[in-house]
């Protein structure tokens, strides 16, 4: 279909630019390189080279933008700079660094574009490079979406093989050998007789000289770091209580605050009641923010207790108090006034001829929950303002925090921290802002605050819903046409609202995870439908694909069923996609797909393409009178290159645990307008004790490097669904499963 | 630490619902003479002894030979096993894997937390296996209550002092953090036992 | 209040209330014990008293008093390494790590209490300890691992 004819009213992150920024970018900005924010304050005798390597007579520094919220992402960006640097772990430091436009990131464009990630025209790589071109005018700087690979991939083994070029020729100078007779190794260059210079020695002489720009990468075969096991930077810190995190940093002078927001989100609070907790021990002050109060004290604990302490009357929700009213706002969706788009339409649905099955899906709210409650320090002077806090968008977060103290952004200073999980709750900016509301009220004074678990599972901003409608046909033992269509609330709409973008435009996000799938099947038609803003949400680990890809490959399964065809036999008749046909391929050979299995058990396989990453999973159960067991799991996942294969395990695994988990029991719903569920007993996802033995392999056959932070979750719910079917005969159409089935 | 509790009680504005007896309160143990009270009344008795034994304040923890307590009641969907995985052992306190007290704290005041763990001046542990009660009927549960065999050799003046003494059973019926507490009263409770035990022990199956 | 923390002496002006993890965290400035729930579901917060595991969320100052605390720094140190951070590491069982001191020091009770613990001990032993970013294999692993490490010391 028309697909590029259709481009001018997709969701376009380049429309919200103009938005925003009111920017007009010509060719030669979009070509100009960002100032190196290291320049900016360079000691003497120090050099850099580029935004991410200083080299002082001390030490070598090596910036790692992207925040690390558990996804090893300072390791592997690291190692990717030392790769071509020649620096060995253990000989250089790795920091965050200041957010700057210089490290705006290249790779997030993609995912807000309505195109297949595996569709490499032409006409599609221009639009790509369109919309990065946008995000670098903004010097959109930012972690999400998987894409911290992709970002850094050539990009920061460009600033190691630049700044190791120009620490040669600083040698040369003051040897007199040749360039070409220089080699690196260890942090240092070694000169043909033996001898060896350190980088760091070169500093100050290198700084004299204007920076290498253009250097060829090494071939893949030459790497020594790339693709080997790494120990990561943080696990000693992280195995023995030494690292801090943002909730451990201790400024001087510093008070302990926390919140209560009206947890009907968006209401406001109509007056409070203080109940003495100002009297309570240790209280230093009690102080009004939007929509809520902060009790300011000596100590977390004592916070916690006054905040309880006071009454607060409630103004409504700007949505459904009842959480059946958001279901019955999604089902009021599917008319055509709120079609956001039609992604596919191949062949013709309606006319294709076979045995017709319908379907419906829901897929709930979940909340992210990462096991380190959001927390911030904030300390306002009137000259200056500076956060401590792990985030993932730090130069949006410099710009809200300056609106709000009235302080000029420059005078804005972020220092981001280690993050103990994100799943997305990290791209959100009310903590902060609440944080510096409060820091705001007493000026000088670094306030740190925290929420309670209460809090912030009352104040998160949970996974859209999501209801899918499914049709199709099958004739002769096989599939011949399917039809989806899903309506949801805008999760991009939401998001983007709250930082003031509104962006224009069909959500790719509703659809993620369905469409996109590379499978020829001849009658295929996808359609999504926008619901109204219900309850805020915002980007949950994979974002779209968890629903969608629930609905989509459950779906599918179905009809494979009803075909009496073999679920990954039908899926690799029809798969059309070489790296993802490899996929399935793969995880029917490590599951012995087709072997004989016990009495009472089931295997189930899910496909699934997000994040540019094609991922297939094999589930198997066991069913007993106590409940469904799970057994085992295999998965694949194509990422084109693996950077780290310890941290790649890491993370496959995490994500299907991650998915599996959530799709067992996790929900959040809405009572009066409030989350119903407080705390991790009603919100628990997967234990140990249900944790399976996970087998995994990693493949690089995709010709583009991918983040494999999101993409093995949203296989894990339909693998886990169809394997409880061919064990139960038991069909869930929703999540969480355990509304219907109980789970050992 | 009782005073400081009350204060912080009345400062936070809390209301302890339901009981008048609390943990750490004393009951009177005085039973109806010898023969004063017939069958039936006996049965009444303990037609409401049943309805505290089956309460999951008490039923939760009254768990069988899988030594695993249950989550249960007005704040659950449905009944479940303690989430976690978690289980007592033979020991009945978890000795052999996770104790108890690793999460129910010995305490001398109500951990009035919502959904935190309940924790009394005492190890927390479950029943005895002998005194299964989670989802039994009330015959059975009759039948093993006035069976010394199956409760330790307790009469109904033991059974009565063992309400008297042991601080986890006062806690079911002032279990804090909003919890729905077992229902009547621990006096009217000791009461009922001591009627029970007077009329006979009677159960329906007698 | 008076605790031997990690083998010192120190002391707390805190009420009797007041958990020992908010203790350890802001009056005594041990940060390597985390906040996660509060209410005992997450087990981010446990260390050994009188050489139990136990939940510092729930456990009252004033309960904890004079007991002898090892909290995560006390167990072992960067230098030198208790055999289960020793497991952690070469296992790379963290993520984002704000669970693992718990989980560290529920492993460490664990093999205390049961030197070679089957994989259905470990799994009731530590489903107490929740990970959101799904360590549990490599949690597993590295419990058998340190068990052979204790064994063979």
């Amino acid at each position: 279909m028309g697909r590029l004819r259709t481009i001018g009213r997709r969701s376009f992150l380049i429309g919200s630019a103009a938005v925003m920024g009111g920017v007009a970018f010509g060719t030669y900005m979009v070509q100009a390189p960002h100032d190196n924010p290291l320049a900016k304050d360079l000691a003497e005798g120090s050099a850099t080279f580029n935004p991410w390597v200083l080299i002082s007579p001390e030490k070598i520094t090596l910036i790692a933008p992207h925040a690390d919220k558990g996804q090893g992402v300072s390791s592997a960006q690291a190692a990717l700079i030392a790769e071509e640097l020649d620096v060995e772990f253990g000989q250089f430091e790795v920091s965050f660094g200041k957010p700057d436009p210089a490290y705006w990131n290249h790779a997030m464009s993609e995912e807000g574009l309505p195109f297949k990630s595996t569709d490499d025209r032409w006409a599609v790589e221009r639009a790509r490079a369109t919309m990065g071109g946008a995000l670098k005018v903004m010097g959109m700087q930012g972690t999400g979406g998987s894409t911290a690979m992709a970002d850094s991939f050539h990009k920061l083994r460009e600033a190691g093989a630049a700044a190791r070029e120009t620490l040669k020729l600083a040698a040369s100078n003051r040897t007199g050998v040749p360039v070409s007779e220089l080699k690196t190794a260890n942090a240092a260059v070694q000169l043909p007789d033996g001898t060896e210079i350190k980088y760091t020695e070169l500093a100050g002489e290198a700084a004299q000289i204007e920076p290498v720009r253009f250097v060829k990468l090494r071939d893949p075969s030459e790497w020594r770091l790339i693709g080997k096991p790494m120990q990561r930077l943080d696990i000693l810190g992280k195995s023995t209580g030494t690292l801090d995190y943002g909730i451990d940093v201790e400024i001087e002078g510093m008070v302990h605050a926390t919140i209560c927001v009206n947890p009907r989100q968006g209401g406001v609070m109509k007056g409070y009641k203080e109940n003495g907790a100002r009297e309570m021990r240790g209280v230093i002050d009690i102080v009004e923010i939007t929509n809520g109060v902060a009790v300011v004290a000596d100590n977390t604990w004592r916070a916690f207790q006054a905040i309880n302490a006071i009454e607060c009357d409630w103004g409504d929700a700007p949505y459904p108090h009842e959480q059946a009213d958001h279901w019955t706002a999604i089902e009021d969706s599917f008319v055509e006034a709120q079609l956001d788009d039609e992604w596919r339409n191949d062949g013709d649905v309606d006319a294709a001829s076979g045995e017709e099955i319908t379907a419906e899906y829901r897929s709930p709210y979940v909340a992210h929950a990462p096991m380190e409650p959001l927390n911030a320090i904030v300390q306002v002077t009137d000259a200056r303002v500076d956060i401590w806090t792990g985030h993932q968008m730090p130069i949006i977060l410099e710009q809200q925090i300056a609106a709000l103290t009235e302080h000029d952004v420059e005078n804005v200073h972020f220092h981001n921290q280690w993050i103990g999980g994100s799943f997305g709750h990290r791209l959100e900016l009310d903590y902060i802002k609440q944080a510096a509301e409060i820091a705001n009220q007493m000026r000088g004074t670094p306030v740190k605050m925290t929420y309670t678990r209460e809090e912030d599972f009352a104040h998160d901003f949970p996974r859209h819903i999501a209801m899918g409608r499914a049709s199709g046909k099958v004739a002769d033992g096989k599939v011949v046409s399917m039809s989806l269509d899903i309506a949801a609330p805008s999760v991009l709409g939401s998001q983007m609202s709250r930082v003031g973008i509104t962006v224009p435009g069909a959500d790719a996000q509703i659809p993620a995870g369905s469409w996109n799938n590379p499978y020829a099947l001849a009658n295929f038609r996808m359609r999504s439908y926008r619901a109204p803003e219900l309850a805020p949400v915002s980007s949950w680990r994979a974002v779209g694909a968890p629903g969608a890809g629930f609905f989509f490959d459950s779906f599918l399964d179905e009809l494979i069923h009803a075909a009496g065809a073999d679920p990954m036999e039908e899926r690799l008749r029809l798969i059309n996609h070489k790296p993802s046909r490899k996929v399935l391929e793969e995880v029917a050979a490590l599951s012995n797909w087709g072997s004989e299995m016990g009495e009472n058990q089931g295997r189930g396989v899910a496909f699934i393409e997000s994040f540019g990453a094609p991922v297939a999973e094999v589930i198997e159960v066991t069913q007993s009178d106590a409940g469904i067991k799970i057994d085992k799991a295999f998965v694949v996942a194509d990422v084109g290159t693996v950077v780290d294969p310890i941290n790649f395990e890491n993370l496959v695994m995490g994500g299907a645990i991650f998915g599996m988990g959530h799709a067992m029991n996790c929900e959040i719903t809405y009572s009066d307008g409030m989350a119903e569920q407080s705390n991790y007993h009603a919100h628990e996802a997967m234990r140990m004790y249900q944790c399976p033995e996970i087998v995994i392999k990693g493949l690089e056959n995709g010709h583009k490097i991918r983040g494999m932070g999101e993409p093995t979750v949203p296989p894990a719910a339909p693998a886990l669904g169809n394997a409880i079917f061919a064990a139960t005969g038991q069909r869930i159409r929703e999540m969480p499963f355990h509304k219907h089935i109980d789970f050992v | 630490m009782k005073l400081t509790f009350v204060s912080l009680s009345l400062a936070l504005g809390l209301v302890l619902t339901g009981p008048v007896l609390g943990a750490g309160d004393n009951v009177e143990i005085n039973p109806p003479a010898e023969g004063s009270v017939n069958r039936e009344d006996g049965l009444a008795a303990w037609d409401r002894i049943y309805e505290v034994a089956s309460h999951p304040r008490c039923a939760n923890c009254h768990t069988g030979a899988d030594n695993r307590p249950m989550w249960s009641g007005p704040s659950y969907g449905r009944a479940r096993k303690h989430g976690m995985n978690v289980n007592a052992g033979e020991s009945r306190i978890g000795a052999e894997f996770v104790l108890c007290s690793t999460c129910h704290a010995y305490r001398e005041n109500l951990h009035d937390v919502p959904h935190a763990a309940p924790q009394v001046a005492m190890n927390w542990q479950l029943a005895p296996v002998e005194a299964e009660w989670f989802g039994k009927s009330s015959e059975y549960i009759c039948n093993q209550l006035r069976d010394p065999e199956r409760n330790d050799g307790r009469d109904y003046l033991a059974l009565a002092e063992h309400l008297d003494h042991d601080l986890i059973l006062h806690w079911a019926w002032n279990p804090g953090g909003g919890r729905e507490p077992a229902p009547y009263d621990l006096q009217s409770h000791v009461n009922d036992i001591l009627v029970w035990g007077v009329a006979g022990y009677p159960c329906v199956n007698d | 209040m008076e605790f031997t923390v990690n083998g010192e002496k120190r002391e707390a002006d805190v009420e009797y209330d007041m958990p020992l993890l908010w203790v350890l965290r802001d009056e005594l400035g041990l940060k390597g014990t985390k906040y996660g729930c509060g209410v005992a579901q997450c087990g981010a917060c446990t260390v050994h008293v009188d050489g139990v595991a136990v939940r510092s969320c729930q456990l009252a100052a004033g309960e904890a008093e004079g007991s002898d605390i090892t909290t995560i720094e006390g167990l072992g140190t960067p230098e030198t390494l208790h055999a289960v951070q020793e497991a952690w590491v070469e296992h790379q069982v963290a993520q984002c790590g704000y669970c693992q001191s718990g989980q560290i020091m529920q492993a460490a009770a664990l093999l205390d209490q049961d030197p070679e613990p089957s994989d259905e001990v470990i799994d009731i032993v530590m489903s107490g300890n929740l990970c959101r970013c799904g360590t549990y294999p490599r949690i597993r692993a590295a419990v058998h691992t340190a068990a052979k490490k204790l064994q063979e010391a």
